[in-house]
């Protein structure tokens, strides 16, 4: 399992849970809610595959944090 | 065989969730990091075997902004995490997506501390001319309301001048050379 923990003060709570959803049908993904981090949890058929979505997932929710912050 | 258990947990369980929370967590302070040249290690480092670039920014100098500007300039070629793990200190994680080298783990950094420099200044420019920026909207949204109506005509103070002119400009070209040249002569 691989984990990536993204900080609560830079994503937004609504940007990884749509990321969430855009990657769940890779992995099998469940977010943990800690202090001060969104926790996600993927799981899939190896590391290397799991790192990838991780990784790309956190860019997914970064650009969604981004855009609704540049929005009005 | 007996197992080793802490609680309900075995140790075996308890060493997997090291292992996972070691590769989840953002900085792994191994040897496979290097420093580069001409850059404080505790500013910016290369992890050559997880091939990142690991960069740690003040607060106190970079708004937030200029990190999510600086960020999303390398979203298309690397893949980016930030963290703040001091409540002064934000970091950027850059993976890219396509490696060549070490070489190119430290270009990136080179490319991001530039990047964060421009976003920043970019961003204070913005705050500098907020008000200005604010008063030119104002202007044009008041413009694009369209004429003003007959009620508002009929309230418009019409006594007053219609605006200042002291460099002449309004004046035609008569009142400005002839009688000049006229009073030249007298």
């Amino acid at each position: 399992m691989t984990a990536r923990r993204f900080h609560r003060d830079l994503y937004r709570g609504a940007a990884v849970d749509e990321a969430i959803k855009v990657y769940a049908r890779f992995a099998t993904i469940t977010p943990v809610e800690e202090d001060a981090y969104w926790v996600v949890e993927i799981e899939a058929s190896s590391p290397a595959r799991e790192n990838q979505i991780a990784d790309e997932l956190g860019n997914y929710a970064l650009g969604l944090t981004i855009r609704s912050r540049a929005a009005p | 065989m007996l197992a080793c258990t802490i609680g309900d947990v075995s140790l075996e369980v308890l060493a997997r969730r090291e292992v996972e929370q070691a590769r989840s967590f953002p900085i792994c302070y191994s040897c496979s990091m290097s420093t580069i040249e001409g850059i404080p290690p505790d500013v910016a480092r290369v992890d050559v075997d997880d091939k990142r670039a690991i960069v740690d920014i003040d607060a106190g100098l970079y708004p937030v902004e200029a990190l999510y500007a600086a960020a999303y300039v390398f979203i298309d070629r690397c893949y980016v995490l930030l963290d703040r793990p001091e409540p002064t200190k934000l970091r950027i994680i850059l993976t890219p997506k396509d490696l060549d080298g070490d070489v190119q783990l430290r270009d990136v950094v080179g490319q991001l501390a530039n990047e964060l420099v421009s976003a920043a200044w970019r961003h204070q420019i913005t705050q500098e001319n907020r008000a200005r920026i604010e008063s030119v909207t104002m202007q044009a949204i008041s413009g694009a309301m369209g004429p003003p109506t007959l009620d508002d005509l009929e309230d418009f103070d019409f006594t007053d001048e219609a605006f200042e002119d002291p460099l002449g400009i309004a004046m035609s070209w008569e009142e400005k050379y002839v009688k000049k040249s006229e009073g030249e002569e007298e």
